[in-house]
C-alpha cells in the first residue's frame, strides 16, 4: 500500500503545482497573513475603505490629509491577507482499496498534490484519513517544506473499515475548528448514505470540494457468469448470476447513483469531480481540476 | 407404462441414478467463483429489487435443476424404450390385411393409386401402434400371409412386397389369438369378412373406361377363320370418347373411334381374316381414365398351315376320302406291316392297328385295336352299345352330335386314368381321350367304322377335324388372369410376346409362372407349345366405383398419437430441452 514520495511527483511536476492555488469560492478568516483575501479589514497593504474614526481605533491608519481638507477623524482600512484552512478528507475504508491502480493509492496522489499546492499558497493544510471513523489525522501544516512530512502521513496510511462518513467527519468537526475548505476523496460506499456525512460538514459551513474515485471495474465491470460477490469491506457475500441484463442494471444503478451525488453537489453549491482511477493523474490535477474551477 | 429394454426395477434405478447424478452435479456447478468487490452496495440494490420484482429471479434456479434433470430423465428413460398405451395405443395382435385385387391400382386424384394409399396406411398403422404390438399382415391374393410378428422390419417388408394381382380374393383366417382384424380395402371386390373385422377404405371415385373381354374364336364356318371378340363399357359417370386398336404380329390393324355413354357398353367380333397368325394386341384410349390395367388385352390367333398326317391302315374308304378332302390334311398312307415311327409327321392315324410303343406324335385310334402298353387295355367286347352321353366341352367332341349313331358291336375299354368323352347306357366308354398333360395325346374309338354307320353321320368329319386339330393343330390362347398361372405343362419354359424369359416353377405336371401385367406369355417344353393370353378383362375390376365402402372410415385415421417409438419423441424433446438450455444458460437467464 505504500506509495514511494519519489515516484509520486517528480520535481517537474512540483513545479508546475507550484503555480497553482487553490482557488476558494468563499472568502475565510484567518489567523496567519497570507496569500488569500479575508473578509475581516485588516492590517493588509491593499486598500479597502474608508470609515469615520472611533475611540479605540489604531490611529495609525488615520487619514491625516482626509482631516486636513475635512477637518474630520478619517480611518484608512486595509484588506486583511489570511491563511486557508484545507482539510484533506481521505476516504481509507477498505473499499478504497479496489482496482488496478487501486482507488486509494490514486486518491493519496490527488491528496498529495493538492496538499502541495496549498502549501505553497501558505495554506494550513489538514489531512484526514477516515472509515468508519478518523483513523488518523495529520496536524495544520503551512509551508511548502512541510510537504514530507504530508507525504509520510500519506504513506504510513492504511485501509480498512467499512465507510461511516457522518461518524468520521462529526467527531472531527465539533472539536474546535475553524471553518475552511474541506475536500473529500472518496468513493462515497457509504452505507448509510453519502449525504449524512457531506451534511455534517455543510452543517459546519466549510466550503465543500468532492472527489469522486472509482475504479473502472466499478463503472464497467467485466463480470460473467456465476459468482459470489464479496463485500471487501464486510465480507457479506451474494452470489449472483452475471447476465448482461444484470449488467446493464447494475451500471444503471451505478449512473444512478454517481448523478445523485452530482446533483447532491449541484443543490448545494459544492464542487463536484468524478474520475476513474485508469485517468491519467497529471492530467486530472492539471486539467480537470481547472475545469472544475478548483484551481486557477 | 411399460419399458422394452429393460424391467421397470432396471428403469426406475436408472431414472433415480440419474436424477441424483444430475442434482449432485448440479450443486457442483452452483459452486460460484467467489470474487471481491470493493462493495456491494450498488450490487445489492440491483439484486433486490430484480429479486423483488420478478418471480422468475425466485424460481429460475429451481426452474433451471428441474429442467437439467427432466432432460437427463428423458435421455435414460428413451435407453429404456417406453411404451405408453395412452399414446401408442394397445398392444393386442392384430391381423391386418390389404386388398390386392386390381381395382387398387387405379389412380387417385393427388396422382398416387388406392394402393400407394393402402401401402401409406398400413405402413402409419403399424408405426403409430405400440412397439411391442404384434401383426400378421396379408393380403387378398394369398400371396403374402407373413407370420404374427412385432419386428416393425419384417412387417414392412412384408407390406411392400404385396402388389395388386387378379384373382379370387380370399380373406386370410383369422388366429385365435388375433384380438384386432383390419383390412383396408377400396371396397370394388367384395370379399366376405371375419365378424369383428374394421374396415377401412382407401375408395375414390374414378372414371375408368375398360376392355371387359377380349378372345379370338374360331368361326363356325371354318375350322381355320377366326373373329376377335371385344366387349369395352365405360364405367365413369361421363361420356367418353374411345380410341381403339387391334394390332396383329404382321403389322394388320383395326382402328376404330367409339363414343362410349356413361355406364354404356360396346361389344361385337371383329374379323380377323386379314392378320397373320401369332400376337393380337387390343388397346384402348380414353382421357381422364384412371386404370390402364384393363385398357390393353391380349390373345393369340393360331398360324394358318397343313398338318402332315401318316393313316396306318389296311383300307378304309370312309376315313381316307374324307382326310384327302380336308385342306388342312397332308395325308400319307401305309399298311401296318409298313409302320416306322417317323417324328417327321404331325399326326397319326391308325386304323385297326395300335403300334407296341407310343408313336412319336399325337394319334387318333380307331376300331377294335390290339392291346398295347401305352393305351387302356380292353376287356371284352360290347354287342349293339348306343350312344348315351357325351362331352360337348372337349375340344374333340365340339359340335358333334352322336345322336342316331349305331353301333354293331365295340370293344370294352378299361378307362383308369384317360378322359371318357362319349360313353354308352351302362357307362362303358366308345369315346376317349388321353388326359390334358400327357404326351403324346392319344383319341381313341372303340369301335371300327366298318361296324358302325358313324362315317355316314354329319358329325364324323366334325369329329375327325377336332380330333385332328386338338392333337396336332396350334390351340388357342389359355385365357387367365394377372397373377400366379399355372400352365398344365410339366418343366415348361414361359416367355413373354418379346422373347423374355419369365421366371417360373414346375409343379407336378403344371408350370406356375407369376403375370403382374396383361400379356401374351408361351410356355414350351420340349415340342410343345401353349400360348397364355392374360388379361384382366373383368367387370368385377374394372367397375372401380361400384362399392362396399363408401361408409367406411378412411384408412389410418385411426392410427394413435405418435408416428414412431416413444423414444424418438424423448431424445428429440430432450436435444430441444438441451438446445433451450444452453441458450438461456449463456444469456444468464437460466443458472
Amino acid at each position: 500500500m505504500a506509495t514511494n514520495t519519489v515516484s509520486l511527483f517528480d520535481d517537474e511536476f512540483l513545479k508546475k503545482l507550484e503555480y497553482l492555488s487553490i482557488l476558494s469560492k468563499r472568502l475565510f478568516a484567518g489567523q496567519l497573513k497570507a496569500e488569500r483575501r479575508a473578509m475581516r479589514r485588516g492590517t493588509g497593504l491593499e486598500f479597502a475603505d474608508y470609515r469615520q474614526y472611533v475611540a479605540g481605533d489604531d490611529f495609525r491608519h488615520l487619514d491625516w490629509k482626509a482631516y486636513l481638507r475635512l477637518n474630520k477623524l478619517i480611518l484608512r482600512l486595509f484588506e486583511e491577507e489570511e491563511d486557508l484552512p484545507i482539510y484533506m478528507f481521505v476516504d481509507a475504508s477498505q473499499s478504497m482499496s479496489y482496482g488496478n491502480p487501486s482507488k486509494f493509492d490514486y486518491a493519496r496522489r490527488v491528496a498529495a498534490a493538492l496538499c502541495y499546492i496549498g502549501l505553497s499558497n501558505l495554506d494550513r493544510v489538514n489531512v484526514v484519513a477516515y472509515a468508519n471513523r478518523v483513523k488518523g489525522e495529520l496536524q495544520p501544516q503551512r509551508g511548502k517544506g512541510r510537504i514530507f512530512r504530508v507525504f509520510k502521513f500519506l504513506e504510513e496510511m492504511t485501509t480498512g473499515g467499512e465507510t461511516n462518513a457522518r461518524e468520521s467527519f462529526k467527531t472531527y468537526c465539533t472539536e474546535t475548528r475553524r471553518r475552511g475548505l474541506c475536500v473529500v476523496i472518496s468513493d462515497f460506499f457509504d452505507t448509510s448514505g453519502f449525504q449524512s456525512g457531506l451534511d455534517i460538514l455543510r452543517h459546519f459551513k466549510h466550503d465543500i470540494f468532492i472527489l469522486h474515485v472509482a475504479s473502472h471495474e466499478e463503472v464497467d465491470p467485466a463480470l460473467k457468469g456465476e459468482l459470489v460477490l464479496v463485500d471487501s469491506e464486510n465480507n457479506v457475500s451474494r452470489e449472483v448470476t452475471v447476465t448482461p441484463s444484470l449488467l446493464a442494471s447494475y451500471k444503471a444503478e451505478y449512473h444512478r447513483f454517481c448523478t445523485d451525488i452530482e446533483s447532491y453537489c449541484s443543490k448545494y453549491q459544492l464542487g463536484y469531480v468524478r474520475t476513474v482511477t485508469d485517468f491519467p493523474f497529471e492530467e486530472l490535477v492539471l486539467k480537470v481540476f481547472r475545469q472544475g474551477r478548483f484551481l486557477k | 407404462m411399460r419399458f422394452l429394454a429393460l424391467t421397470g426395477f432396471q428403469a426406475a434405478l436408472l431414472a433415480l441414478i440419474t436424477a441424483g447424478a444430475i442434482v449432485g452435479l448440479y450443486f457442483l456447478k452452483l459452486r460460484h467463483r467467489r470474487l471481491v468487490i470493493a462493495s456491494s452496495l450498488l450490487w445489492g440494490r440491483v439484486l433486490d429489487e430484480r429479486q423483488a420484482q420478478s418471480l422468475w429471479e425466485k424460481l429460475r434456479r429451481v426452474i433451471s435443476i428441474l429442467a437439467a434433470v427432466l432432460i437427463g430423465l428423458l435421455i435414460a428413460l428413451a435407453v429404456a424404450r417406453p411404451e405408453v398405451q395412452l399414446l401408442t395405443g394397445g398392444v393386442e395382435p392384430t391381423l391386418l390385411v390389404l386388398d390386392t385385387s386390381p381395382s387398387m391400382l387405379a389412380r387417385t386424384s393427388d396422382g398416387s393409386t388406392r394402393w400407394d394409399h393402402a401401402v401409406e396406411a398400413a405402413l402409419r398403422t403399424v408405426n403409430a401402434s405400440a412397439p411391442s404390438s404384434e401383426f400378421r399382415v396379408a393380403d387378398t391374393a394369398g400371396r403374402i400371409d407373413a407370420a404374427l410378428t412385432a419386428d416393425r422390419r419384417e412387417i414392412r417388408q412384408a407390406i411392400e412386397r404385396m402388389k395388386p394381382v387378379a384373382g379370387t380374393p380370399r380373406f386370410p383366417e383369422k388366429d385365435p389369438e388375433t384380438v384386432h382384424v383390419r383390412f383396408i380395402t377400396d371396397g370394388v371386390v367384395p370379399v366376405s369378412l371375419p365378424r369383428g373385422t374394421i374396415r377401412e377404405s382407401v375408395f375414390e371415385e374414378a372414371d375408368n373406361v375398360a376392355i371387359t373381354a377380349f378372345e379370338i374364336r374360331a368361326t363356325a364356318t371354318s375350322a381355320l377363320a377366326y373373329e376377335a371378340y371385344l366387349e369395352i363399357h365405360n364405367y365413369g359417370t361421363r361420356d367418353r370418347e374411345t380410341h381403339l386398336t387391334i394390332s396383329g404380329t404382321g403389322g394388320q390393324q383395326i382402328e376404330r373411334t367409339l363414343n362410349l355413354k356413361a355406364g354404356g357398353e360396346f361389344g361385337g367380333p371383329f374379323d380377323l381374316s386379314k392378320f397373320e397368325g401369332g400376337g393380337v394386341r387390343a388397346t384402348i384410349q380414353a382421357g381422364g381414365d384412371a386404370l390402364s390395367l384393363d385398357d390393353v388385352a391380349f390373345a393369340y390367333l393360331p398360324i394358318d398351315r397343313t398338318a402332315k398326317t401318316l393313316l396306318v391302315t389296311n383300307g378304309s374308304p370312309y376315313l381316307e376320302a374324307l382326310l384327302k378332302l380336308d385342306p388342312l390334311v397332308d395325308l400319307t398312307i401305309i399298311k401296318p406291316t409298313q409302320y416306322q415311327p417317323d417324328p417327321s409327321f404331325d399326326a397319326y392315324v391308325f386304323d385297326g392297328f395300335a403300334p407296341a410303343n407310343p408313336p412319336p406324335r399325337p394319334a387318333l385310334l380307331i376300331g377294335e385295336i390290339p392291346n398295347a402298353t401305352w393305351l387302356p387295355q380292353s376287356r371284352g367286347s360290347l354287342l349293339k352299345p348306343r350312344f348315351a352321353t357325351w362331352t360337348e366341352d372337349h375340344p374333340v367332341m365340339r359340335y358333334v352330335s352322336l345322336h342316331d349313331v349305331a353301333l354293331e358291336r365295340a370293344v370294352r375299354i378299361d378307362n383308369t386314368g384317360s378322359e371318357v368323352l362319349a360313353e354308352s347306357a351302362d357307362r362303358a366308354p366308345l369315346i376317349l381321350a388321353s388326359p390334358e398333360q400327357q404326351r403324346p395325346r392319344w383319341v381313341l374309338m372303340a369301335f371300327s367304322l366298318k361296324n358302325s354307320d358313324f362315317p355316314l353321320h354329319s358329325g364324323f368329319p366334325l369329329f375327325v377335324d377336332n380330333a385332328l386339330g386338338w392333337l396336332s393343330r396350334e390351340a388357342l390362347a389359355v385365357r387367365k388372369q394377372p397373377g400366379m398361372i399355372s400352365v398344365p405343362l410339366a418343366q415348361a419354359e414361359i416367355r413373354q410376346l418379346n422373347g423374355d424369359l419369365t421366371e417360373s416353377h414346375s409343379r407336378g405336371n403344371a408350370t406356375i409362372f407369376e403375370a403382374v401385367e396383361p400379356g401374351l406369355y408361351v410356355a414350351t417344353h420340349e415340342d410343345t407349345r401353349q400360348y397364355i393370353a392374360v388379361n384382366l378383362a373383368s367387370p368385377q375390376y374394372s367397375n372401380l366405383n361400384k362399392t362396399v365402402s363408401l361408409k367406411d372410415r378412411p384408412a389410418a385415421l385411426s392410427a394413435g398419437w405418435l408416428q414412431q417409438e416413444l423414444w424418438v419423441y424423448m431424445i428429440g424433446a430432450a436435444v430441444l430441452l438441451l438446445v433451450a438450455e444452453w441458450f438461456t444458460y449463456h444469456r444468464g437467464v437460466t443458472v
